[in-house]
């Protein structure tokens, strides 16, 4: 059987398929631009973010998110999403929508505390929207004093 | 010179790009996110989720979020582009930070990477140029591998002293890593190579008896005993070379050669059959491999060698068989190759939904009819990279159609937008029209000129309650009553003795109570009146307030009614021209699709034709050498006389 020659030269394609990714790229950015701006607008958008600072004294399982009481958001962390958070990535959680006004934010972080017990925590924080998105952080801290896990809630401005 | 730390440079590259991102968990300082979206794509980073890392940051990077993490996050985007091979877009990623003048540790990473990537593209000179620009010692493991892209770029350009004195550097340090140890390797096959084969051995002895901390180390280990064997077989040291070869792993991937220059040393040391044993053990591993594929037939020579020529000619026949059915394994395989079946295969075992360059090379084939035979396949570069481009194409059509109905989405979405507004549009007109502002103004600018007017006059009654209202109504009409009573007094009483207030002791009196309640009256409001005034000043100030805030909301009503329709029509032109380009792209996919198969297909079809080819030469070798034996074997009967006997001569 001989074999059959290539249509392309191999320098060839390699560069027009390196190319075409490019256009992909940029293809998928404007998109992704275009759907959050159709989807969620800057006068009413508000994301939820959860981070991790040490996270020694806390093994983080899943994540509750309630927005004016109504669960918007509920995740369950694989070990590499876990890994991720520990090396010092941030997670966007929840992207949505909400009026200008006083809303209220409540989490509840399930996981496994000191000692290997089972440990489940809330946090709540009353904040204020405007015309501005809001971004939101929750950051899961170490309290060496207690040592406990802490639970913040940031409003980034 | 097997190009072993490209290749592993290639593999770490995400780790280098690891090193302008924070990392804590490992013990490294700690570092501040100070963005929720520069911190969002190293969530993805850290989990190679890199084409979903790089659109969120680009995206990111347009709505003006990473700030301040601005340069630190081109460095990864440029990393992540490398990752990919996508070397132009990653290396103006990198000269972009160059040029902006960006922090001076930012720089210098821009420079290593540009190093690197001059490297991958063979521009030698340029990258050793790259990197003498990056003026002070990277962070982290970066600096190490810095120094290990200098020793292969001066490997590359023949400085062989230059590259040993970079890779002494190493020396001192506890433990080697892979990447050093790949390094060294390298320097010592290229010493041996251009004749400095001294140095060379020194340096694979070096490696090749150091300890081994792991699987990649152990594997480098037996790689360069096998060099070193090879060598001293090339210089005629065949103790060298076997105490070198004894060093390798049975179970290794180097162990098929180990064994067949094991062989090849006892036939220098004119011992053939010591030369049997670790052959035959060979002859018994998949004949796919090429020294299993010589040693066939060095296992009957090693017999001819030491007189077993019946044993010699049956072990060259087997060979010849063996060879044969591989021949026609390998044809076998070619048809499946040609049939499509290698590619599907390969796609459906390794799906492209994972992202851009996941599980960058392929370390095992799906079961197919003919696995055997392509298995060698893999140690290919251009098959790997031929493999990566049709994984990528996979995922980009994957990602095009998936983008393809949500644009569909987007446009439905759109369309009941659109009908929602035009269908609440004529009752928000209405209930806008409800309202009269001007004449609201006109009201307020009254009541203010009638506040101005009762502050200045100091007017206590101007500013007087509902309560002092009614009370200023009783006491108007009960002055009013007595006036009237003294007046019918009067006309009804004689002349004589006219009642008046002065002269009726009950009218003085109702008088004077009258006047008292009023003075009190203007007392108490005299008393409130800055109170009041003030009040009044202030219900002003929030009308204003209420009043522009309605103008504004009807100013905004307004606007939304005009420009709603214009913001739709923007969208649906923006999700069209997006449609088109997206409609672009899917031919480009399917051709650079279909061209991928093809260069595979070519690939691996010229790659088992090489085998063949070598199949061949091998049955060639091996049906010469039965010739030489039946020759040999004629010619040994021909010489020896006929011993009579009762029944005659005996064949």
């Amino acid at each position: 059987v001989a074999a059959s020659a290539p249509a392309l030269a191999p320098a060839a394609l390699d560069t027009r398929v390196q190319d075409l990714k490019a256009e992909v790229m940029r293809l998928n950015r404007d998109l992704l631009v275009l759907e959050e701006e159709l989807l969620f607008p800057a006068g009413t958008q508000v994301a939820v973010f959860v981070s991790m600072d040490v996270g020694k004294m806390f093994e983080l399982e899943s994540v509750q998110i309630l927005l004016d009481d109504k669960v918007v958001s509920q995740h369950l962390y694989t070990p590499l999403e876990v890994q991720a958070l520990h090396r010092g990535g941030v997670q966007r959680l929840f992207v949505g929508n909400l009026r200008a006004g006083s809303h209220a934010i409540d989490a509840f972080f399930t996981g496994r505390g000191p000692h290997e017990r089972d440990y489940k925590r809330g946090t709540t924080l009353k904040f204020d929207k405007g015309t501005e998105p809001r971004y939101i952080e929750l950051r899961i801290k170490d309290s060496l004093a207690r040592l406990q896990p802490e639970f913040e809630v940031k409003v980034w401005q | 010179v097997k190009a072993l730390l490209p290749t592993l440079c290639a593999t770490t590259l995400a780790l280098c790009a690891a090193a302008s991102a924070p990392a804590r968990a490992d013990g490294s300082a700690p570092h501040t996110v100070n963005a929720p979206h520069y911190g969002d794509t190293l969530f993805h980073f850290f989990q190679d989720r890199y084409f979903s890392g790089i659109t969120g940051l680009m995206v990111s990077q347009h709505f003006g979020r990473v700030a301040p993490h601005d340069d630190e996050a081109e460095v990864l985007r440029g990393g992540m582009l490398l990752s990919f091979g996508m070397h132009p877009q990653a290396t103006e990623v990198f000269e972009r930070l160059i040029e902006h003048k960006a922090a001076p540790a930012v720089q210098d990473r821009a420079w290593f990477f540009l190093a690197r990537i001059r490297h991958q593209r063979g521009l030698l000179a340029q990258a050793q140029d790259a990197l003498a620009r990056i003026a002070a010692p990277l962070t982290g493991s970066l600096e190490e591998d810095r120094q290990l892209l200098l020793a292969q770029v001066l490997m590359d350009q023949q400085d062989f002293a230059g590259a040993a004195t970079v890779l002494d550097s190493f020396k001192g340090m506890k433990g080697s890593t892979d990447a050093s140890q790949f390094a060294r390797f390298n320097l010592g096959v290229a010493w041996v190579k251009t004749g400095q084969a001294e140095r060379g051995i020194a340096l694979l002895e070096a490696v090749g008896q150091a300890p081994a901390a792991n699987e990649v180390q152990r594997s480098l280990r037996d790689r360069a005993n096998v060099a070193l064997g090879f060598v001293a077989l090339q210089g005629k040291k065949p103790l060298e070379a076997r105490a070198a070869l004894q060093r390798v792993r049975l179970a290794s991937t180097q162990a098929n050669k180990a064994l067949l220059g094991f062989g090849w040393a006892a036939t220098e040391l004119n011992d053939p059959q010591l030369a049997i044993a670790p052959w035959a053990e060979l002859v018994r591993r998949p004949v796919q491999d090429a020294a299993v594929l010589e040693a066939h037939i060095a296992l009957p020579y090693a017999m001819s060698e030491i007189g077993a020529y019946s044993r010699a000619l049956v072990g060259y026949e087997h060979a010849v068989t063996v060879f044969e059915q591989e021949r026609s394994a390998l044809q076998g395989a070619m048809s499946a190759i040609h049939s499509g079946a290698l590619v599907q295969s390969l796609l459906a075992h390794n799906p492209g939904e994972a992202g851009l360059g996941a599980q960058a090379r392929i370390e095992e084939l799906p079961e197919l009819p003919y696995a055997a035979q392509l298995a060698p396949l893999l140690a290919g570069h251009e098959f790997q990279e031929n493999t990566r481009h049709l994984r990528d194409l996979q995922f980009v059509a994957a990602n095009l159609a998936q983008w393809q109905a949500s644009l569909g989405s987007f446009e439905d979405m759109l369309a009941n937008r659109r009908a929602a507004f035009e269908q609440r549009l004529p009752a928000v007109r209405q209930a806008s029209g409800a309202v009269d502002l001007p004449a609201l103004q006109q009201r307020r600018d009254t009541l203010a000129a009638e506040w101005l007017a009762a502050e200045t006059s100091q007017d206590p009654a101007a500013f007087a309650d509902s309560r002092e209202l009614t009370l200023q109504a009783r006491l108007t009409r009960a002055q009013a009553a007595l006036k009237s009573t003294l007046k019918a007094a009067l006309e009804t009483a004689p002349a004589a003795a006219p009642q008046t207030e002065d002269t009726s002791p009950d009218a003085s009196d109702n008088a004077d109570r009258l006047r008292r309640v009023q003075g009190a009256l203007l007392w108490q409001q005299a008393q409130q009146l800055p109170a009041r005034a003030w009040r009044v000043k202030k219900a002003l100030r929030d009308t204003d307030q209420a009043l522009a805030n309605a103008r504004e909301r009807d100013a905004a009503l307004l606007q939304a009614q005009q420009e709603e329709p214009a913001r739709h029509a923007r969208f649906a032109a923006r999700i069209g021209a997006l449609q088109a380009r997206l409609q672009a792209l899917l031919p480009q996919v399917a051709l650079l699709d279909t061209a991928a198969r093809q260069q595979l297909q070519h690939i691996a079809v010229t790659e088992l034709q090489g085998q063949q080819e070598r199949l061949d030469v091998y049955a060639a070798q091996a049906r010469l050498a039965m010739a030489q034996i039946q020759d040999r074997s004629q010619v040994a009967q021909r010489a020896t006389p006929a011993r009579p006997t009762g029944n005659g001569a005996r064949p």
